[in-house]
């Protein structure tokens, strides 16, 4: 319960500080961020994160927060595009889902038709094999997808979706053929948990934070991480690390409407910057278990396009793209 | 008398049996369109096939009913009752569509439907439709923080 | 015991005046909130969880869990009332309390419905603070193939909502499945019928069908209606309390309820729909008066309200010993967590017990407190009837637009859902029964999914069904299920035949 106390005391001085820092510095900024997605979900509460915080540090004077479910957030996105041409009040929080939906959905736009603004965070993917797996290590598993791939039954998360484009990036590191990659797709992290402890599967991938519990607990085995570099407080090694040339980051990004530019785009750089350089952020991530992987627009805009091109090849090569 | 006794051929029933015809082409049509990419097991188009036969079946079954000695009551129906709920329904579809925000759709939805009702107070009605309009809009933009659609209106109050 | 001592130790916590407040508050929320058509207790808790931040994580759990059981609780008194089930899992509550609500005894239907829901929640929540662990480790071994034969079972007892005619109710089937498959498929991610409209991709949305083919479709039907015959609900007719009779019909199928409710609504992907089908088909089969089935009896309502809650507290299962969110709202309470950088799992009875502890004996608390919240309120409830008709379908049709705009503010879902209005319309003028549509749209992809996941992992071989016995004892239950009643029916007539 102390643990508790600690945080409960912490957030409520945090709000105190957040509310005196936002009267008295209020900039002139009305913004509203578009979520892609449904309330709840974790574009959702990174869109959310950002309103509390741009309104304590006092970056925005006000800041709506506008859902736009659908279609793994091409929906959203498409309805971006057009009503935030050229805006200087507008924003719009993302991720490398909305990369791999935009390709797999053949939607009409993409995240290179919109004006990045800052990458924010990013989470590793981890690869795990159950506990009484006679596979101990990622090389056992590269040795096991080589020898039968048809039979190394992979679960994760939604089709094309970032821990499907994991699996399939460590089949074709093994030498077998990527698109004959026996990958059963679930809804999501938690439903093909209970695959994996069931022990219905070989092995299977998801967000790190997801799974924490059971590979803390010894009830899975956790093989490597797909972040480029070592993470503290995660025992698993990163692939790179472990001799594979792979990395895949679950990122999240802001970005603005088309043709944004000049001042209102050095206003809106500015407040998200000032944002993600606050203390108030920083405790924010912790508090949610997300790894900041900021990196500022120009950095953005390359890394967005260097994305969206492997996000392709792989999904190709997977056969969920054309 | 406001109940009439449906003489054989049923036309309900042979209406229905086509539109599930229809129904059974589209889905086969879609069905075939799709690139086949399980790589192990049923395709996703399995379930489609399944749905579409069964439809033909159901449609089949609606055919042989409908030269069958029926006697479904269909009683008679108020289509103006009917025509003022639609014009409700479509003053919300509307006023969503064309960005007139939320309270306008609400309102129109109350006032249209309680004349669908017999309600002859329309005036009344539209007050009490935007009232309640209000108080869920401020309840969701204001305790909730979820945004329903805005219109003038709303961005004038607040 | 161990668990005896950290329950008592979950009660000093809870009973804290500021954590009973929370749990007052989060029930207050979550009734009125189930009240409303459409929008549904998982949306609630969503928009709550930044408001939340602010207290400590025991006080806003707690009122999660609050929320959480007064929603199951609330969104069976509109479907009792008002034939517009709040969410899914009270479709079937829909069938048989507004019958009886149109006869007048709304108020039985409402107190068996509460009681029920009581003894479930009761019930199940010593299951979940007891065999959890155990629990889970049996729910986690049900494979595709388990989950294909209960999807089996659940099919077959579909009929038992067809009403007069089988053809007419397999035609809504068949509706329901053909809306299940629109949508991005999950395995492969290829779009069905989605007719190239983005908005289609996600699928239709239960709650949408729900409300369109019971909210709206009603009240097109009865506006057409009430120029020949006007039709005004009996609000109260003969005692509005249970009668003895009452009493003595209910507590059976409670337990019933109870029994199947908990352990699917502990399956990770189980939910709180097919035990209420189940258990509907259960009671209408060991009624001793069956001819009442359709007509307002009351065993189809205390039956499938005690299983919708007693598997609203299964869900809680693999929740917190898996950290596996099994409905959308149990989703958000893990978001909940998460934001206090709890990760809920194996490890969060051994690390925060006393959080837990505390949960658990709030559930308690949030209980009792809800039976005596709406044990007065079903005579306010039923005099809702008394609202003049042109007020109270004008009200039920804002609070079904605003539901649906609520969880997605998008023009197409506006317009499936009047779409689904008329389709509801049409069926009751030309005598189709709705229910099934609905168990169409939830069934239908549940069971592609364990299909084709489990024809995936045998590599196409379909005899994987019959090599597991589990799946092999489930798919022969639901075979004789459907068979047994043609046998009986034969028999019958053979019987007839030689007298």
């Amino acid at each position: 319960m102390r643990n508790f106390l600690k945080i409960a005391i912490g957030l409520a001085a945090l709000t105190g500080a957040a509310l005196q820092a936002g009267a008295s510095t209020a900039g002139d900024l009305e913004l509203t961020i578009t979520a892609p997605a449904g309330a709840g979900g974790g574009w959702d509460s990174a869109a959310r994160s950002l309103q509390e915080v741009m309104m304590a540090t006092g970056e925005a004077r006000s800041v709506q927060v506008v859902n736009v479910p659908g279609a793994g957030g091409t929906v959203g996105l498409a309805q971006f595009v057009g009503s935030a041409q050229g805006s200087s009040d507008q924003l719009l929080v993302a991720g490398i889902t909305l990369v791999g939906a935009s390709i797999s959905n053949a939607s009409p736009v993409d995240l290179t038709q919109v004006t990045p603004i800052a990458r924010l965070t990013g989470d590793p993917l981890v690869i795990v094999v159950p506990k009484d797996s006679p596979i101990k290590s990622i090389e056992e598993l590269l040795a096991a997808v080589k020898k039968d791939v048809a039979t190394t039954i992979w679960v994760g998360g939604s089709a094309g979706g970032a821990d499907h484009i994991l699996a399939a990036l460590v089949t074709k590191a093994a030498g077998a053929d990527p698109s004959k990659i026996n990958y059963v797709a679930y809804s999501g992290g938690g439903e093909a948990l209970a695959a994996m402890l069931g022990g219905q599967a070989t092995a299977g991938v998801s967000g790190y934070g997801e799974w924490e519990g059971q590979i803390k607990s010894g009830d899975l085995r956790a093989l490597a991480i797909s972040y480029p570099e070592p993470i503290d407080g995660i025992e698993a090694k990163p692939l790179k690390v472990q001799g594979l040339d792979i990395e895949l980051v679950n990122w999240r990004g802001i970005f603005a409407g088309p043709n944004v530019e000049g001042k209102d785009l050095e206003a809106l750089k500015a407040a998200v910057d000032n944002t993600v350089k606050s203390q108030q952020w920083k405790d924010l991530i912790k508090a949610r278990g997300w790894s900041d992987y900021y990196a500022p627009a120009d950095e953005f805009k390359g890394f967005i396009a260097s994305e969206t091109d492997r996000v392709r090849t792989i999904l190709t090569s997977i056969g969920l793209a054309k | 008398m406001f109940e009439k006794i449906m003489k054989a051929p049923n036309r309900p029933a042979l209406v229905i049996a086509l539109a599930l015809f229809a129904m059974a082409a589209v889905t086969y049509w879609d069905a075939s369109r799709m690139a086949a990419r399980a790589t192990y097991g049923m395709n996703a188009s399995a379930a489609s096939y399944f749905v579409c036969l069964f439809f033909v079946v159901l449609g089949l079954g609606h055919v042989v009913s409908a030269f069958q000695a029926a006697s479904i009551e269909v009683e008679d129906i108020d289509m103006k009752a009917i025509g003022w709920v639609a014009l409700a329904l479509a003053g919300l579809i509307g006023s969503i569509w064309l960005g007139a925000g939320f309270v306008l759709g609400s309102t129109l939805l109350f006032a249209f439907t309680a004349r669908a009702f017999g309600r002859r107070a329309l005036l009344v009605d539209l007050v009490i439709g935007a009232l309640m309009g209000l108080v869920i809009f401020l309840l969701f933009n204001k305790l909730l923080s979820l945004a329903l659609p805005q219109g003038p209106l709303e961005r004038a109050l607040f | 015991m161990d668990a005896i001592n950290f329950l008592i130790h979950g009660f000093a916590l809870a009973i804290q005046p500021s954590n009973l407040i929370f749990a007052a508050i989060g029930v207050f929320i979550g009734t009125a909130v189930g009240v409303l058509p459409g929008i549904g207790p998982a949306l609630t808790v969503a928009l709550l969880l930044p408001v939340t931040f602010k207290l400590d994580p025991g006080g806003s759990l707690i009122m999660f869990a609050g929320i959480y059981y007064g929603g199951m609780y609330g969104g069976s008194t509109t479907a009792i009332l008002l034939n517009t089930p709040g969410e899914s899992a009270a479709v079937v509550t829909a069938l048989e309390g507004n019958k009886m609500a149109r006869a007048g005894r709304g108020g039985p239907a409402l107190a068996t419905a509460a009681i029920g829901s009581f003894v479930a929640a009761l019930i199940a929540t010593v299951g979940l603070a007891f065999v959890a662990p155990f629990l889970v480790k049996v729910a986690v071994k049900f494979a595709p193939w388990d989950y294909f034969g209960l999807m089996l079972i659940a099919f077959v007892t579909v009929s038992a909502t067809f009403g007069s005619s089988p053809l007419r109710g397999l035609t809504s089937l068949a509706f329901g499945l053909w809306l299940g498959l629109m949508g991005l498929d999950q395995l492969t991610g290829q779009a069905r019928l989605t007719f190239g409209v983005p908005q289609l991709l996600d699928g239709v949305e239960v709650t949408t069908l729900a409300v369109g083919l019971f909210a709206i479709g009603e009240a097109l039907y009865v506006a057409g209606r009430h120029l020949f015959k006007p039709e005004k609900p009996i609000p109260v007719k003969g005692s509005i309390w249970m009668t003895k009779e009452d009493w003595s019909r209910s507590w059976k199928p409670w337990l019933r309820g109870t029994a199947v409710g908990f352990p699917i609504g502990a399956l990770p992907a189980g939910g709180a729909e097919i035990p209420t089908f189940l258990s509907y088909t259960m009671e209408r089969k060991l009624s001793r008066k069956p001819e009442e089935f359709g007509s307002g009896a009351i065993e189809g309502v205390a039956g499938p309200e005690a299983a919708n809650n007693a598997s609203a507290a299964g869900t809680l299962v693999p929740l917190l010993t898996l950290g596996l969110p099994t409905s959308a709202t149990a989703a958000v309470m893990l978001a909940g967590f998460q934001q206090y950088n709890i990760q809920p799992g194996p490890l969060l009875f051994a690390q925060h017990a006393d959080l837990v502890w505390g949960l658990v004996a709030s559930l308690f608390i949030a209980n009792v407190m809800l039976l005596v919240l709406n044990l007065p309120l079903v005579g306010l409830w039923v005099r809702l009837l008394a609202i003049p008709l042109p007020w109270l379908y004008g009200g039920i049709l804002v609070f079904a637009a605003m539901g649906t705009i609520a969880a997605n503010p998008s023009v197409v879902e506006l317009l499936l859902l009047v779409g689904f209005g008329v389709v509801g319309f049409l069926m009751r003028r030309y005598d189709y029964p709705v229910a099934p549509a609905v168990v169409g749209l939830i069934l239908g992809p549940l069971a592609d999914n364990a299909l084709r996941r489990s024809l995936q992992m045998s590599l196409g071989d379909p005899t994987v069904f019959l090599k597991h016995p589990s799946s092999a004892i489930m798919i022969a239950i639901a075979a004789i299920a459907l068979v047994l009643p043609f046998l009986f029916k034969g028999l019958a007539k053979f019987r007839q035949d030689e007298d």
